[in-house]
């Protein structure tokens, strides 16, 4: 665990001294929380701790539920000082074992607040990292013991991310190189652009673990349909088998055989949560099986994945919403990754 | 951890807290600072913030409710940075319109193990924070959260300990407030006070300054009268021999002070000698006189090694030395406030300009 917190402060955020950094996690992960502190006073920075109960960022739930409609889904102004000010954030998701079912309005509030503190950190404005810390309700969510759980867990995050850049590289030269995406496999046929889009490589800088390739699809690109068979926890739920058709980059029909009201309730968050604002390839080799944590899920080797809602403006994205909510398609039981027309992946393995 | 509690007390003095000692109103950003050991009533106290259509900044943390950053973090970091919070905090001190405090502590010695030199930064640091709340810049409110370490520190279980807790906390604080006004009354028509007791014979001059009579809504629980004793005044000595002086976790048995002109001149204790002096030694103000307070809670009566409860104690007397509450008429500056409880119920003395007030912690009046 030290070796991981050492990661989030060192390589993530690398403090410099007199910063202000954010700490924002729940009472689950609380010897993170305290090594983060101690390892950012080695550093001489500040450490700024939001310790929220249960819920994933440091947004009140019982307040939101209680707050007038007008109110809930609004920043105080001080938490507005506080994101605007802030020289780096780690945001380390540990939910309880108890999920809470929140009504639509508070569901929609709680996106709001999540988008508002993560934006300066995705806009690439400051340094921040989204990780996850290994509580039972993870292990839980992933069918293990939490002991199993924290060993695959750490395996998939204290990688050598240098050595891991250096692989994921020609991955994002294709991807930059190509105008045209096609997602073939079962039940699956689309096709995207990604015209005029830049790639990234997450080498474990923004997300921990890291281990994908991702840009903004251009957005009215995307046409066809595709069955996202890795389960994916949305903010309301688990929801399976993600059956989506898009037409002119929308989605036009949209069906789950597990949880389709909450992904309904997600596509309808506003206009810009029907289109796809992020295309991955994962390319984590510590991840072999779904643990049903879309963080670890959408870097499996092997997978691609889709995030309907906002883009990455620094991508060249333009698709503004709430939601950003990672759906995964697991391309290693006959699936095809096809660049301008021609295969580079067959069964989730790059061909030479 | 979905504790389900069908206690409703945790709610009524969410209430109380919000209700009455902060009055919260629609837009207000209300700091709430707690451990998660609270969190039953720091829920309630969440909805009962957002439902006047007020802000709720939760400050949870794992060390103690004194200090606005984390232990874990001040135990490592390098000194120039503990002597100022982060520029982000200050502001915040400056700009919040409410503050609570929860004490719930997981250790009720959390943070004494800082060394000195750390400790005295950190306060130091905290003392814009200190400044605003004692002039009534900012609204605030101190309250006790039972928690298993509370209860053992007082000698309780902890079912015994919450019924403690919440009766002395849940009273008729309009009814207290009546009684109350009427020692007040009686105090601010005399110009000097003198306390005697075992060890002790001290004077000291509260003439032109104003009670103030604490009914729920700065303390909960709440109970007593307090003055801002005139800086330069206070003669004689105190012993407290009754109950140990406790202050940021650390214990000073059998603390005497003597003091001329207002300003401790002897300090000596039969353990804690040196941190009793460290802290004397804090700044300036630290060796005078910021508050006499008169403790006046009718549920309250043993000592827990709990400030909030033991300066309540019907039948004490408190002093604080350090910072005063200007809007008492105090004009006392420190970083530290440290509240002695002196017992005058075995054969004490309270007289208000050479008239005899109370006996034995009992009012004469």
């Amino acid at each position: 665990m030290t070796e991981y917190a050492r990661l989030l402060v060192e390589r993530c955020i690398d403090p410099q001294p007199g910063w202000q950094v954010l700490v924002a996690t729940t009472t689950e992960a609380r010897p993170l929380a305290q090594e983060l502190s101690r390892l950012l006073a080695e550093r001489g920075a500040y450490a700024l701790a939001r310790i929220a109960f249960g819920g994933a960022f440091p947004v009140d739930l019982d307040w939101i539920e209680a707050a007038p409609p007008e109110l809930a889904p609004t920043l105080a102004p001080l938490e507005r000082h506080v994101l605007d000010e802030i020289d780096g954030s780690i945001f380390v998701l540990a939910p309880e074992p108890e999920p809470r079912r929140l009504d639509d309005a508070a569901v929609r509030a709680f996106r709001t607040h999540v988008t508002t503190y993560r934006d300066r950190g995705r806009s690439g404005t400051i340094p921040s990292v989204r990780c996850d810390f290994p509580c039972p309700a993870y292990a839980e969510r992933a069918g293990l013991t939490l002991e199993e759980f924290a060993d695959v867990f750490y395996e998939a995050c204290l990688r050598d991310w240098d050595e891991e850049r250096r692989l994921m590289e020609p991955v994002r030269e294709r991807l930059d190189a190509a105008r045209e995406v096609r997602i073939v496999g079962e039940e699956t046929d689309l096709r995207l652009s990604l015209e005029g889009r830049t790639a990234l490589v997450d080498d474990g800088h923004l997300n921990v673990p890291g281990g994908e390739v991702f840009t903004s699809p251009v957005e009215d690109s995307l046409e066809g349909r595709i069955l996202l068979d890795v389960p994916s926890h949305s903010t309301d739920g688990l929801v399976e088998r993600i059956r989506l058709r898009f037409e002119r980059g929308e989605v036009v029909a949209a069906s789950a055989e597990t949880g389709e009201p909450a992904l309904l309730r997600a596509i309808a968050t506003d206009e810009g949560a029907r289109r796809a604002g992020e295309f991955g390839v994962g390319c984590n080799h510590g991840l072999t099986r779904p643990l049903r944590n879309v963080l670890f899920d959408e870097k499996m080797a092997g997978t691609v994945h889709l995030a309907l809602g906002a883009g990455f403006p620094q991508l060249g994205g333009r698709n503004e919403s709430a939601l950003h909510w990672d759906v995964i398609k697991d391309l290693r039981g006959g699936g095809e990754l096809h660049l301008d027309g021609v295969v580079v992946q067959r069964d989730g393995e790059w061909l030479p | 951890m979905a504790a389900v509690t069908d206690d409703p007390r945790p709610r009524e003095l969410a209430t109380l807290l919000v209700d009455r000692s902060l009055d919260v109103q629609p837009g207000w950003q209300v700091s709430v600072r707690a451990t998660p050991l609270a969190r039953p009533l720091v829920t309630e106290i969440a909805r009962a913030i957002a439902r006047r259509g007020a802000y709720f900044l939760p400050r949870t943390h794992w060390g103690s409710e004194r200090f606005r950053v984390d232990l874990d973090w001040a135990a490592e970091a390098p000194l120039e940075l503990l002597a100022e919070l982060p520029p982000i905090e200050q502001h915040a001190i400056a700009t919040e319109d409410a503050r609570l405090t929860i004490r719930a502590p997981e250790d009720v010695h959390a943070g004494s193990g800082l060394a000195p030199e750390r400790r005295a930064l950190l306060q130091r640091a905290m003392e814009p924070a200190g400044r605003r709340a004692r002039s009534l810049g900012v609204r605030w409110a101190v309250a006790e959260y039972p928690t298993e370490a509370a209860a053992a520190e007082a000698g309780m279980t902890l079912p015994e300990f919450e019924d403690f807790v919440y009766g002395a906390c849940l009273l008729d604080w309009d009814a207290e407030e009546r009684r109350m006004r009427r020692i007040k009354e009686r105090f601010d028509d005399a110009r000097e006070v003198r306390i005697v007791g075992a060890g002790t014979d001290l004077t000291l001059s509260i003439e032109g300054r104003e009670g103030i009579v604490s009914s729920g809504l700065r303390n909960l629980p709440d109970g007593e009268v307090f003055y801002s004793p005139v800086e330069d005044s206070a003669e004689g000595v105190i012993a407290y021999t009754e109950f140990p002086a406790v202050y940021l976790g650390h214990d000073v048995e059998d603390a005497r002070l003597v003091f001329r002109e207002g300003r401790v001149v002897e300090a000596s204790a039969s353990a804690g000698e040196d941190f009793l002096r460290q802290v004397l030694q804090t700044d300036e103000g630290a060796s005078r006189l910021g508050e006499l307070g008169l403790g006046c809670n009718p549920r309250i009566t043993r000592f827990t090694r709990n400030v909030l409860f033991d300066e309540k104690i019907d039948g004490t007397v408190h002093l604080a030395v350090g910072g005063s509450y200007t809007y008492a008429g105090g004009k006392n500056e420190s970083a530290v406030h440290w509240d002695m409880v002196k017992d005058l119920r075995p054969g004490g003395e309270l007289h208000a300009d050479g008239e005899l007030v109370q006996r034995d912690g009992r009012w004469l009046i």
